[in-house]
């Protein structure tokens, strides 16, 4: 692969370009009357304030870089159990989506609450880590050359023996950009952490105590640092990838993959309920196992029983679920309207990749960048410069659901030949035509991939927003919680939060079955 | 042990179902390669040889029938250490040096490496591979892959060899010398070999008997034994005893 010179001189353009411009509108006081400082502005506040920095900066690089090494120790544990065990997975299912859906701002409060200073932000930061790793763990184990396994096999070896001598070493390019990936999450889960209190340190303890200072220079100072802590943690992944992936690549284009056993075998319908059982309760025991484990006082820690007193049996509980419907009533439709729209857009610019890809090429690398900001920092930002109304919750929802989506979409589409496009074109075919034949439905799965990878992030930038900026929906109502200390309720909304992002997740996964299966094409991970 | 190495396919059949069709690759396919014997197998492309291949290492299983090499169920005949296969495609690992594919069967089985760097070394140059020893495999030809294959399924002197057309990448002077080495090997090791192989007159030449198979369904349609004297030399390919013998073969290819 290499580095492409061309390709980092245009970055470094675009980059600059942006600056100059961002500098020009800040210095003129364009946007909503100084929310957004010049650049200049906001280094020269950056140097003032240094003094404050290392402490902050100290915590949350502890916190995330002991998430980052626990979480993904245990993604790659549990992505070689899976891939040599398909069954694990299947039992696993429910755990694993309901761990990559759930809005780590929900459970803040809760483990904040059961555990003490440190553990909080490692813990949300290993989360952000498992699933993107352990994801990549499998597919990289599982898509493994055949041959090469079957060269192990023939002489006797088995599973493990093939992982030892070949599946390991061909799956490390895939598990390092899954890394890349995971490090920027550690950051924004560590800081998250920090948003749900408790500790002193930390840039989310410095960022949450600068917001009601109306001074949008350290704001934007923070979340340039914050940026910066990700990007280079992405980087870092990045650039070891690189020198490995190039003695890696297999010498000849394999002709199958891996296939496991489960993989079109079906099974009686008695079994397959008792995994769906299963999957579905694995959670629940865990979240009530580890409860137990913690010894957590009870009027604090609820247990499944105990979330369901709170909601259904007590006499209190009609009350309760007013205000629990009362803000999904707000928190919903926004969802709805922020994620719609992020992949309306993202769907629009992916398909102009197609038609123009020089541009888009060139845009890439400012979306792969902007993916490693960690959105908190964003939010104090556009609350600045969009007020406190549902403009901001839309801006959050649509900027944090647009880039991960047009990424994998963009990524996608680069990938179907240039030939197929040129075929239609050869025939005199209008672009209109061109996007109808082969663009749209060449990136229907890269859609698909984009909502179930957005959907359950949507509903984060929703709820981070009322958290922050508008006072309403569940975000709030967690907010509220956690100082009247109803922790009935903050169970509730981090419960039904994630109960939610699940779902969604579900309904986009049977959604994608049907379709792609009417079109013969299988799913892009 | 002449006894003990031989490889037994009985009456063994094996149909794959793939998205609502079924291939019958093989169909009560039966055949019995003595202890220290050279059988090619030779037919049309998709006949079921490279899966006759698979079921004997274990690799797969039969529908039905029962196979041994060296009296032993397949996968406890791998296990043990006394075969040894070069694939159709190389599948060398792209991270592995030409030296450390080679050695890869030893590493499966836990052999220590250092006992056989002579034999490597051997290996790498009866393939002509000298000076390549530290290479990637990205840096080779096909034909010079296709070479290290061939030497990793020699590394662990194998009693049993099963080669699936290992010298297709090869060019046709290449590909006689290193018929002529492979006879070498042979006759010395005296290893029961079974190979796969798309070239009559390699067949021919190297063969006790050639197996031909027919395909739709996979079967054997004929066995062709092969008198030739050994050691077999180059100026056999204008031999015309051996003309009349590739004719046969390929007659019966033809399905007569
Ligand atoms: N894993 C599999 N799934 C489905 N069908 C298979 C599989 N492996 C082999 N087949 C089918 O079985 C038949 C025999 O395949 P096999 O690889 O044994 O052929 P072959 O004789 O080695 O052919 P060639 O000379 O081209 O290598 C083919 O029709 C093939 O499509
Ligand atoms: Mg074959």
């Amino acid at each position: 692969m290499g580095i492409d010179l061309r390709r980092i001189y245009g970055s470094i353009r675009n980059l600059a370009i942006i600056v100059i411009v961002w500098e020009i509108l800040g210095r003129l006081q364009l946007v909503a009357s100084g929310a957004l400082p010049p650049p200049s502005a906001v280094v020269l506040r950056l140097i003032k304030d240094w003094g404050d920095y290392p402490g902050h900066i100290g915590a949350t690089i502890f916190g995330a870089g002991v998430g980052f090494i626990i979480g993904n120790a245990v993604a790659i544990a549990a992505g070689v159990l899976f891939a040599l065990y398909p069954l694990t997975s299947r039992v696993a299912r429910g755990l694993n989506i309901a761990i990559f859906a759930l809005p780590a701002i929900a459970i803040s409060p809760i483990l904040v609450l059961t555990l003490s200073d440190p553990v909080p932000r490692i813990v949300l930061a290993a989360i952000g880590c498992y699933f993107v790793t352990m994801t990549a763990t499998v597919v990289g184990l599982t898509q493994v050359d055949a041959r090469s396994v079957d060269v192990v096999r023939a002489y006797g070896g088995g599973k493990w023996k093939a992982l030892w001598l070949v599946q390991w070493r061909s799956a490390l390019p895939v598990i390092l950009s899954g890394l890349r990936v995971a490090a920027p999450n550690a950051v924004l889960g560590s800081i998250l952490a920090e948003f749900g209190g408790g500790g002193r340190w930390g840039l989310g303890v410095y960022l949450l105590g600068s917001l009601g200072r109306a001074e949008p220079d350290r704001l934007w100072g923070i979340g340039l640092v914050a940026t910066l802590i990700a990007a280079a943690a992405y980087a870092v992944f990045a650039l070891i990838a690189n020198s490995i992936t190039g003695s890696s690549q297999s010498v000849t284009v394999p002709t199958s993959l891996l296939r496991s056993d489960e993989e079109g075998r079906v099974r009686p319908l008695w079994q397959r309920g008792a995994l769906i059982a299963s999957s579905i309760a694995l959670p629940f025991a865990l979240w009530w196992v580890l409860l137990l484990a913690l010894r957590v006082p009870a009027m604090i820690a609820k247990t499944p029983a105990g979330l369901l007193d709170y909601l259904v049996l007590l006499p209190s509980a009609p009350i309760a679920q007013g205000k629990l419907v009362a803000a999904l009533a707000q928190t919903l439709p926004m969802t709805f309207i922020g994620m719609a729209a992020g992949l309306a857009l993202a769907f629009a610019l992916a398909l102009c990749s197609q038609l123009w890809p020089a541009v888009v090429r060139a845009f890439m690398p400012v979306a792969l960048v902007t993916q490693t900001m960690p959105l908190v920092a964003l939010t104090p930002l556009l609350v600045l410069m969009l007020g406190r109304g549902t403009a901001v919750i839309l801006a959050i929802t649509i900027s944090v659901t647009f880039f991960p989506a047009f990424v994998t979409m963009a990524q996608g589409l680069l990938m179907v030949p240039r030939a197929a496009l040129e075929v239609p074109k050869a025939y005199g075919a209008s672009l209109f035509t061109q996007l109808r034949l082969v663009s749209i439905p060449s990136s229907l799965p890269y859609l698909f991939a984009a909502t179930r990878l957005t959907a359950p992030r949507a509903l984060l930038g929703v709820m981070i927003a009322e958290w922050l900026a508008t006072g309403t929906g569940l975000g709030n109502l967690l907010n509220q919680s956690r100082g009247y200390l109803d922790y009935g309720m903050i169970w509730s909304v981090a419960f039904v939060s994630v109960v939610l992002s699940v779902l969604f997740y579900q309904v986009v996964v049977v959604v994608e079955r049907r379709v792609l299966g009417r079109f013969g094409m299988a799913s892009a991970q | 042990m002449s006894t003990a190495s031989g490889i037994r396919v009985e009456t063994v059949s094996r149909v794959f179902a793939a998205r609502g069709t079924t291939v019958e690759a093989l169909r009560d396919v039966s055949l019995d390669c003595p202890a220290g014997s050279f059988t090619a197998l030779i037919g049309p492309s998709g006949c079921g040889k490279s899966t006759i291949l698979r079921l004997a290492l274990g690799l797969d299983r039969a529908d039905t029938g029962t196979i041994e090499v060296g009296g032993l169920a397949p996968s406890d005949a791998t296990k043990s250490g006394i075969t040894g296969v070069a694939f159709q495609d190389a599948a060398l690992l792209p991270w592995r040096s030409v030296e450390d594919n080679i050695a890869l069967p030893l590493d499966v089985l836990g052999r220590p490496r250092a006992a056989h760097s002579a034999k490597i070394a051997e290996l790498i140059a009866l393939v002509g591979l000298k000076g390549f020893e530290n290479a990637l495999p990205s840096e080779l030809s096909g034909g010079m892959r296709q070479r290290v294959a061939i030497a990793r399924s020699l590394v662990t002197d194998p009693q049993v060899l099963f080669l699936d057309e290992p010298f297709g990448a090869l060019d046709q002077i290449l590909r006689k010398q290193m018929n002529i080495e492979l006879q070498r090997i042979w006759m010395e090791s005296q290893a029961t070999t079974l190979l796969v192989t798309h070239g009559i007159d390699e067949a021919v030449f190297l063969a006790d008997r050639v197996v031909v198979m027919q395909s739709r369904p996979g079967r054997i349609s004929k066995i062709i034994d092969i008198d030739l004297p050994r050691p077999r030399r180059a100026e056999l390919f204008a031999d015309p005893a051996f003309h009349k013998l590739e004719a046969e073969v390929a007659s019966a290819l033809d399905g007569h």
